[in-house]
């Protein structure tokens, strides 16, 4: 099973607006990337030019990527009240 | 929401609902902020708690909460390549006070909600704090998007990503070699399959911890018709799984595959876990106006045996709940710390202070569990040329690690643990 069809399974309200904002000038002299194993939704990901694409849609505003970012990159917030993950179960 | 509250509580998490309930007794008017959809909608955790704090404060729990099963089996294994190896321990005679239940922790903390809305505390969802507000250095309310929300005291339950705190340089971030990040699955399995697969009667649940070589730690908690199985994994190792694949390499063990086969799989979620014990405490987790309990105070227990959470968010939260009784509106709340250590809390972390170290270690996962992997292999793959344990011990180690290393490492876990 992949990640994706795993974050199918949780409940997401998605807001309009991302609430983690990601400053890409910031990672292109970055050498480490660690944002990309380490988000256990797996949202960073490198495109074929090697830059990080990010997508919050699947947040599960765990904080892993505002902690292991070497290069202060990472503009990192909650979203608005009762947007975001909602879990269940928990 | 403009008008004026004796306490307002940033987070309806385990510690901060634990601080409105026991004000509310008091006579004060509280709300509680929640970001999420309600209480519950934003918690992750493993899945047992530890029943000595609601033995104490909520009369009638054992009957009223939804308790999933009651631990009676305590497992810690090792996964090999294929095998696992586990050490167990079962209890068959129910231990009195001293127990633990699995339970879904956004259950529990809308039971908990319940209760506190008994006690008339408005609990205000779909709430997200953005800032403390202070006048003349002391902290009189938040901001919560246009509302200002103006309170005698604040009180910080915002959990393990302690944005506000930081935001308001009372707390610095954490440094990611005191982090960890747990991913959880919730597996529907069926209670019959669970019982059969796990040895347990209708009651009786499993807690078990698992190190991986691969990937760290995990565990495994059996609820009544789900499976919560999960990894733990930290953020300073040379990791050889990425996160978003480390819940379907340990479900590929053959040995958890076995346990969780024709499941459905209900829920996916993650959270950070600060891992760094007593160094992690907020050294003054009060000020004028506002006092920081549960998570977002760095009260977090690892043993290296069991790991408490909400008990402690619990405790911490009734401590608060004292010292504001017992201080006036305005002043420093030192009188917390007080309260934190006479209830022996801060013994107990500092304690346990040289676990951390040994947890982030990374031998203690990879190198030392596949030596007890090819030691085990070495002992029951018997053919005509048996060896001594001795043997399969030097063999076991070979070219692996160096003895004297690994007698360091062990001699400083015994004596930490």
């Amino acid at each position: 099973m992949s990640v994706e069809e795993r974050l199918a399974l949780t409940k997401f309200e998605v807001h309009s607006e991302p609430h983690i904002i990601l400053r890409t000038e910031k990672c292109k002299t970055c050498s480490f990337k660690i944002c990309v194993s380490s988000c256990p939704a797996g949202l960073y990901t490198l495109n074929e030019s090697g830059e990080i694409q990010f997508t919050y849609e699947g947040c599960l505003e765990c904080g892993t990527c505002r902690i292991v970012c070497p290069e202060n990159a990472i503009e990192w917030n909650y979203p608005p009240g009762g947007f975001g993950v909602q879990y269940k179960f928990g | 929401m403009s008008e004026k509250y004796d306490v307002v509580v940033v987070g309806g998490g385990p510690a901060g609902l634990s601080v409105a309930y026991f004000l509310a007794d008091k006579g004060y008017t509280v709300v509680v902020l929640e970001r999420g959809l309600e209480p519950g909608s934003k918690n992750v955790f493993g899945g047992r708690v530890y029943s000595y704090p609601l033995d104490k404060y909520f009369p009638g729990w054992r009957r009223d909460a939804p308790i999933e099963r009651w631990v009676r089996r305590e497992m810690l294994s090792i996964l090999c390549r294929e095998n696992m190896a586990s050490i167990g321990y079962q209890l068959s005679r129910k231990p009195d006070g001293h127990d633990s239940f699995t339970v879904f922790l956004s259950r529990l903390l809308k039971w908990m909600a319940s209760k506190v809305e008994e006690k008339n505390v408005l609990l205000a969802s779909n709430v997200r704090v953005d800032e403390m507000l202070f006048r003349d250095g002391v902290a009189c309310g938040v901001r919560a998007g246009e509302d200002k929300i103006e309170a005698e005291y604040v009180v910080i339950a915002e959990g393990a990503n302690t944005l506000l705190l930081e935001k308001h340089g009372l707390r610095g971030r954490p440094s990611p070699r005191d982090i960890a990040v747990g991913v959880k699955e919730v597996v529907r399995v069926g209670r019959e399959k669970i019982n059969e697969r796990f040895g347990l009667g209708d009651e009786e649940g499993l807690a078990q911890f698992l190190i991986s070589p691969v990937f760290g730690g995990g565990f495994i908690y059996t609820m009544k018709e789900y499976v919560s199985v999960g990894v733990v994994y930290r953020l300073s190792f040379n990791n050889h799984v990425e996160g978003k694949d480390v819940i379907e390499e340990l479900r590929m063990h053959p040995e958890i595959s076995k346990l969780l086969e024709g499941g459905v799989p209900v829920e996916y979620s993650a959270h950070i876990i600060r891992e760094g014990g007593y160094k992690d405490l907020m050294s003054k987790p009060y000020g004028k106006g506002y006092v920081v309990v549960g998570d977002a105070a760095g009260l977090i227990l690892n043993t290296g045996f069991t790991v408490r959470g909400v008990d402690l968010a619990i405790e911490s939260g009734r401590l608060a709940a004292e010292a504001i009784t017992k201080t006036s509106p305005g002043e420093e709340l030192s009188i917390y710390m007080d309260l934190l250590r006479r209830s022996g809390i801060i013994d107990a972390l500092k304690k346990f202070k040289n676990v951390p170290k040994i947890l982030s270690n990374q031998r203690i996962y990879v190198e030392y569990p596949d030596l007890i992997c090819k030691l085990l292999d070495n002992i029951y793959s018997v053919d005509e040329f048996p060896e001594t344990l001795n043997e399969s011990l030097k063999k076991a180690v070979k070219g692996k690690t160096s003895i004297i290393r690994l007698l360091l490492d062990l001699l400083m876990t015994v004596r930490s643990l």
